[in-house]
């Protein structure tokens, strides 16, 4: 299990290394403006062919590129129903605080649980491989953090119940 | 009901509050140093549309009276009208010295209570006295669960198997019992508002409490004698057989049935009241579980937020700190030889401004208020050659 993580993980890391390299360029439409041009999707030129890696069926990564932005768009696994409001609420939480991750997206690509968007700013501002970095420990630890929640709130439920039961006993 | 404790906290303590001031009044009424008698008035409202009134006047310190008003425990479509003599006797049980039921209750309420604290013996006796009393709206709802259990026969004849008694305490949360010969079965259909709370109660009922089960293969042998004493339980999505012909409305859940086996053992002796007070509070302990790990998924989002954020902004932030101090170091060199540069007539002029100051400070160490603005306005000379080549007029 473990090595299928670190194959998917080395994939992502790899993909986006070639496909973080990004350049200013302004908006083709409108003078004076610069829009990343990943969410426009307006200019057929400026845009690369999209990758989609996929671990299974539950998990995928879908990566866009564009001249001057890119779009990861992520896909975790929810093994029941437990976990999937647990995704659900973890990643709206966080997509809701976007603004302090500065390069997540508010509201997540259809079909996928989260979205980040990279623009050549962030590019400018933070290292490319320290960014990379995030984006691969984010997805580390969303797994990582999914699993915990869903064992202590499992853990929670069984004292709970062994409280209620002790009053019979 | 306001808590999963029997007697109500906030009950029990404005009664240990006026019995410590009467018995404080009468230990040192001799000394005449005793506090004037107060008079009580108090409201209590509490979770589940219970309402407690305590009232004592100050002519009869030693008397207390308590009004209480609780939904009552209704069987289908019968609805409870008032207290059943064997609910009344339950409470005169309590304390018979102490306590004395006043008839008529007073207006609004269902029974009211007079209670005589020169009666309750001294030391921790008092305590468990004053306990007991607070627990009058859980004895009223026992009591009454009791009666209904034992009164009504529930064997249906035509259909050969025992008919379940419905039971209502919350309007929209009825549960049944099944009286069986060798047991009691009770099963609560389980409703939920929000998606996300019947998933966790749902996770809830089919992995907790069935773990705490004998039979479980993967519970500790140490543990299961201990475990064995307690009911079974058991959860399922859809209603019980021992439901079969109840109307649709009530049988309609989102988050399954969960039905306890009661057996003799749960209900001999003092047992029975713990038995039937966890009964009637399971819908409540339920909800409370719910929302405290809603509560606790939240904190931890909280927690690991600061923990990614942090990632992310060591990360932009590292090389900037390195840059920074290299500038500094390059700056301060810089700065160095600027300061070393300035003209010496800067210097001079500085180190004379600083002397004249420290005289000023000197000759005018009295100071008076205000003196400061006079001195300006009106002892200051005229400047006739003005730099802007005009004189300002005031």
């Amino acid at each position: 299990m473990a090595n299928t993580l670190r194959l998917y993980l080395t994939c992502i890391r790899n993909t986006l290394e070639a496909a973080m390299c990004l350049q200013n360029f302004p908006c083709q439409e409108v003078e004076r403006h610069n829009k990343p041009e990943v969410e426009l999707k307006t200019s057929p030129e400026l845009l690369l062919n999209p990758v989609l890696i996929c671990r299974n069926e539950a998990e995928k990564c879908l990566i866009e590129t564009s001249i001057n932005s890119l779009r990861i768009s992520l896909k975790v696994k929810q093994a029941d129903e437990l976990e999937n409001i647990l995704t659900k609420k973890f990643l709206r939480f966080l997509s809701m605080r976007a603004e302090a991750f500065q390069v997540l997206r508010r509201k997540p690509v259809q079909g996928y649980d989260i979205s980040f968007l990279i623009t050549n700013y962030h590019c400018e501002e933070m290292q490319k491989q320290k960014l990379i970095d995030f984006i691969v420990q984010f997805m580390e630890d969303i797994d990582k953090e999914i699993s915990e929640l869903k064992m202590s709130v499992n853990t929670r439920g069984r004292l709970v119940a062994t409280e209620f039961l002790k009053q019979f006993v | 009901m306001a808590s999963f404790e029997r007697a109500s906290p906030a009950l029990k303590e404005i009664l240990l509050r006026i019995y410590r001031n009467h018995s404080h009044n009468q230990c040192c009424s001799c000394h005449y140093s005793a506090e004037k008698p107060i008079e009580v008035d108090h409201h209590l409202y509490e979770f589940g549309s219970v309402e407690y009134h305590i009232k004592s006047s100050a002519s009869a310190p030693q008397l207390t009276y308590l009004s209480i008003s609780t939904p009552l425990l209704t069987q289908g479509v019968l609805l409870s009208y008032g207290l059943s003599p064997y609910t009344t006797q339950m409470v005169r049980e309590i304390s018979t010295d102490v306590l004395e039921i006043v008839e008529p209750a007073t207006e609004g309420y269902q029974l009211t209570l007079r209670l005589d604290f020169s009666k309750i013996p001294r030391g921790k006796d008092s305590l468990k006295v004053i306990t007991e009393v607070s627990s009058v709206q859980s004895i009223i709802l026992s009591s009454q669960l009791k009666e209904m259990l034992q009164s009504v026969n529930s064997w249906d004849a035509s259909q050969g198997m025992y008919k379940p008694i419905k039971l209502v305490y919350h309007p929209r949360e009825p549960f049944y019992v099944i009286r069986q010969p060798h047991k009691i079965v009770a099963v609560f259909p389980m409703r939920f508002k929000d998606y996300s709370d019947v998933i966790i109660a749902t996770s809830f009922f089919q992995w907790d409490f069935p773990y705490l089960l004998p039979k479980q293969e993967l519970m500790d042998v140490g543990s299961s004698e201990k475990w064995a004493k307690a009911p079974p339980c058991n959860w399922s999505p859809i209603p019980p057989a021992e439901l079969r012909g109840e109307p649709l409305e009530d049988l309609s859940t989102n988050g399954g049935f969960v039905s306890f086996d009661i057996s003799s053992r749960h209900v001999e002796g003092k047992r029975l009241d713990k038995t039937v007070w966890s009964l009637l509070n399971f819908y409540a302990y339920v909800k409370h579980h719910v929302k405290c790990t809603r509560g606790f998924i939240q904190r931890r989002m909280r927690r690991r937020l600061e923990s990614l954020v942090e990632v992310l902004q060591n990360s932009s932030l590292e090389d900037d700190r390195h840059i920074r101090k290299f500038q500094e170091n390059a700056g301060w060199q810089y700065m160095k030889k600027l300061v070393k540069l300035s003209s010496k007539s800067k210097i001079l002029k500085r180190s004379c401004r600083d002397f004249t100051r420290k005289i000023m400070r000197i000759r005018f160490r009295i100071k008076i208020h205000g003196f400061g603005r006079f001195r300006r306005r009106w002892l200051t000379m005229l400047k006739f050659s003005s730099s802007k080549g005009y004189t300002k007029l005031e």
